[in-house]
């Protein structure tokens, strides 16, 4: 990784900003302190606009998706970016205008349609206010006359004509009166009251006392002309708002050139973004950043390709950012990696001896010639059909190759879809044969010799947890750690080692086993002598002692590795099930038609349960048991300035 | 009263069929539950979440396949008709799947709905959160075995 400054001409700012961005060369670093002579230029509010931009287009996306779902095929999320001429982006420029008002447009219809729902709501509780009041031949606000005074409301009980009439009567017996009940019913009584004009002091104070309230929807038209004019307004919104749903509807075709126009404003705001943390003077800025070694001469050269400038470059310190490079084979396993920390300086880049384990590993889990091989067909098929992006590429990759391991275990294990083989030909010939019988090569079936394969297994886990180790020696070797290399690491390899050759004796020759006691007695010899050796005092033989205690974390390391045998029988005993309760059916049409349904459903359940167990499983075996023997992780990884897109990408030049 | 294993044989079935999958559709249940809140925040998760959720499926699975292996050599859907001493050591075999696939299941389970609350709030939570949750796997995988190995070598055994 190499430390860069380029300085160059303002008037060429933005297209080496261009240029270095579609290279996607270099990572571009914050200045936090300006060198005296040097200021910043703030493009903040350009900024701002590309970015509400962005979110227009996104929102003007998310309506046109509520209301016209694209159409999109099952495996569509494997499909890769719409590739762009580089010429294409002017068009896509001077397009945008009119693409942001047309988003503009379907946001405001958008917003148009929830004003008219809100006011639907509205209009339905006046609705059901005036319902009470339907049979009322006069207007709500109907006035007094000279003559007469009008009380319009309702009470809160129900009464019928004479119980009215009486409680009036009762309140206060003076008080001249006539009325009608328009509704009495829940506890509500809507009438209609006439008193002369003189006494409507009094009446006032009688209805008070009974509870009277005005209705909640005054109007000057008669309740029904009222209704049927709400209701008419209603219908008026709906066809409004249908129609803004028929505009934003035809307006979807349109979707492809918003989502371009707002991938073109989203790499704008990247743009501006970076410009904002360069230093400038009057007439040059300058760009700091990090490149990798390897691309630095074609930054180089595209600088000066693209602008008069100069290119000051070091070697870069121990914080800089690191890119991992790796071969086709281990490329795909990077993710693995980063997902749990990428490198730190003083790390070795372990991706090619996680690579193997993993596919290893994945293929002894998930151990099935069929799956394995349709695992390889299938992402082989999407690979060539849609194009997929970079990152999911990789992803997709990485389990054509665990395929490849799982077809071959699933030979070794003989499992073919499970017993398929054997169990359609027993079903279709009542014979009764065996996978091993059929196959004629000698198989390790997990079922039968479940105790060879565990003794298997954890022979691979001492392997694996080796290699772990082995990393470790080679990065204290390296950093003239020679204490740390020898006493801390080698000693506990070397007892391991001992162990396993122990072990081999008990079942072999003594003489293996008291070579392997031997050793394993030295090297703790050599651990109690040396582990203590930054204590003082006591804590010497203590601390010496006490890491011999380590031993129990090192053998639940390698029991872990019996998940391999687990998972293993798993998939084979489950794809067994299934094939057992296919043909369960009978020889007949039915019992054919049965069998096919109940093979595709149950390998494809086998298949999505065992794969995500084998996937797990072997990011923990790599994770917990072999990065914890070396890995530090917690460094920075390389992010170039780059086209950030969601939908297009720049076809490059060739 | 027995004649021969037959009944300890398939209650051993049932009970590690029954006790691990209990325990993990309680613990897969559970996740289900949290999982689903995330999403209703954002769909777009439903790829780790669905990871995170089926981890404690597991258990249930290592208990079916026990069970079945019971079936496959106790005279059902194959092998011979176990005698009582055989019967009777189905019945202890599956009881450490049984029990500690239902034990593990439940922790697992409380284990994966922290781990969806972590990688909700941050994606590039969610490699720590599914390592973290499969450690208590481990004492499941281990039950499984020893059920396993017993099943496998009671046919053979001179009792």
């Amino acid at each position: 990784m190499k430390k860069v400054s380029v300085v160059a001409l303002r008037e060429d700012r933005k297209r080496l900003l261009e240029h270095i961005q579609d290279s996607a060369l270099m990572q571009v670093t914050k200045v936090d302190k300006h060198r005296k002579g040097y200021t910043s230029v703030d493009v903040s509010s350009q900024m701002q606009v590309f970015e509400r931009n962005v979110t227009l287009c996104e929102n003007a996306l998310k309506i046109l998706d509520e209301y016209s779902r694209e159409k999109k095929g099952l495996l569509s999320s494997f499909e890769g970016r719409k590739e762009v001429d580089p010429d294409e982006i002017g068009v896509i420029a001077s397009n945008s205008g009119e693409i942001i008002e047309i988003c503009r447009t379907i946001n405001d219809l958008n917003k148009n349609i929830a004003d008219n729902s809100a006011e639907q709501v509205r209009i339905n509780t006046s609705l059901s206010q005036l319902e009470v009041w339907q049979n009322l031949d006069i207007p709500i606000n109907t006035a007094d006359t000279k003559s007469t005074a009008v009380f319009i409301g309702t009470l809160p009980a129900e009464y019928t004509d004479s119980q009215l009439s009486q409680i009036i009567a009762e309140e206060n017996p003076k008080l001249e009166f006539e009325f009608e009940i328009q509704y009495s019913g829940n506890n509500l009584t809507c009438f209609v009251l006439f008193t002369p004009i003189s006494q409507k002091k009094m009446a006032e104070d009688v209805l008070r006392n009974l509870g009277y309230s005005r209705p909640l929807t005054p109007t000057s038209h008669t309740p029904s002309v009222k209704a049927e004019r709400l209701r008419n307004k209603s219908k008026q919104l709906l066809k409004d708002s249908e129609e803004s749903i028929e505009i934003i509807k035809s307006l979807a075709e349109r979707r492809e050139e918003i989502k371009v126009t707002q991938d073109y404003f989203r790499i704008r705001a990247d743009k501006y973004n970076v410009i904002n943390e360069l230093e400038h003077t009057k007439h040059v800025f300058v760009i700091h950043g990090y490149v990798p070694e390897e691309d630095f001469e074609k930054l180089k050269k595209l600088c000066e390709r693209v602008s008069t400038c100069y290119i000051e470059a070091e070697d870069a310190e121990d914080d800089a950012p690191v890119k991992l490079k790796n071969n086709r084979f281990a490329a795909p396993a990077q993710n693995i990696l980063t997902m749990y920390a990428a490198p730190a300086h003083s790390d070795i880049d372990p991706t090619p001896l996680l690579a193997f384990f993993f596919y290893f590993f994945f293929g002894m889990m998930f151990s099935d010639a069929g799956y394995g091989m349709l695992m390889v067909v299938a992402i082989g098929i999407v690979l060539k059909v849609f194009k997929p992006d970079k990152e999911m590429r990789s992803n997709l990759k990485l389990f054509q190759y665990c395929g490849v391991s799982t077809f071959f275990w699933g030979l070794i294990f003989g499992s073919i879809f499970g017993d398929a083989p054997a169990a359609l030909y027993n079903h279709f010939t009542g014979s009764n044969l065996t996978m091993a019988q059929i196959l004629p090569w000698p198989t390790l079936d997990p079922q039968k010799d479940a105790l060879t394969l565990m003794v298997i297994s954890i022979a691979f886990g001492l392997v694996h947890i080796l290699v772990g180790m082995g990393c470790k020696f080679y990065i204290c070797f390296k950093q003239k750690d020679y204490a740390g290399a020898f006493f801390d690491t080698g000693l506990w390899m070397m007892m391991l080692v001992g162990f396993a050759v122990l072990a081999v004796g008990i079942a072999t020759t003594p003489l293996m086993l008291y070579i392997g006691a031997g050793i394993a007695i030295a090297c703790a010899v050599g651990l109690v002598l040396t582990q203590g050796r930054n204590k003082k005092g006591v804590g010497k033989v203590v601390g010496g002692l006490a890491s011999l205690y380590d031993v129990t974390s090192y053998i639940s390391d390698l029991l872990s590795y019996s998940r391999l045998l687990a998972l293993g029988l798993t998939t084979g005993v489950m794809a067994q099930v299934f094939n057992m309760l296919a043909t369960m059916f009978g020889t007949g049409i039915v019992g054919s038609i049965f069998m096919v349904i109940i093979l595709i459903v149950g390998h494809a359940i086998n298949i999505g349960l065992n794969a995500l167990g084998s996937y797990v499983h072997t990011m923990r075996l790599q994770y917990v048991e072999m990065f914890s023997k070396f890995y530090e992780g917690g460094g920075e990884e390389f992010e170039p300035f780059s086209l950030k897109s969601k939908y297009i990408k720049i076809k490059e030049e060739k | 009263m027995f004649t021969n294993g037959m009944f300890f044989a398939l209650l051993g079935a049932s009970i590690a069929t029954a006790l691990a999958g209990f325990g993990s559709a309680k613990g897969v249940g559970g996740a289900a539950q949290a999982s689903m809140g995330v999403l209703s925040e954002d769909p777009s998760k439903f790829g780790k979440m669905l990871v995170l959720t089926l981890l404690p499926g597991t258990q249930g699975l290592y208990g079916f396949i026990v069970g079945f292996l019971i079936l496959v050599n106790c005279g059902v859907l194959g092998g011979d008709i176990p005698n009582v001493a055989q019967g009777l050591a189905f019945f202890g075999a599956s009881l450490a799947i049984g029990i500690g696939g239902m034990v593990s299941g439940f922790a697992q389970g409380k284990a994966a709905v922290s781990g969806i609350a972590m990688s909700a709030k941050d994606d590039r939570n969610f490699s720590k959160a599914m390592v973290s949750v499969t450690l208590v796997e481990i004492y499941a995988l281990l039950s499984f075995i020893v059920s396993l190995l017993v099943v496998i070598t009671v046919p053979s055994l001179k009792i």
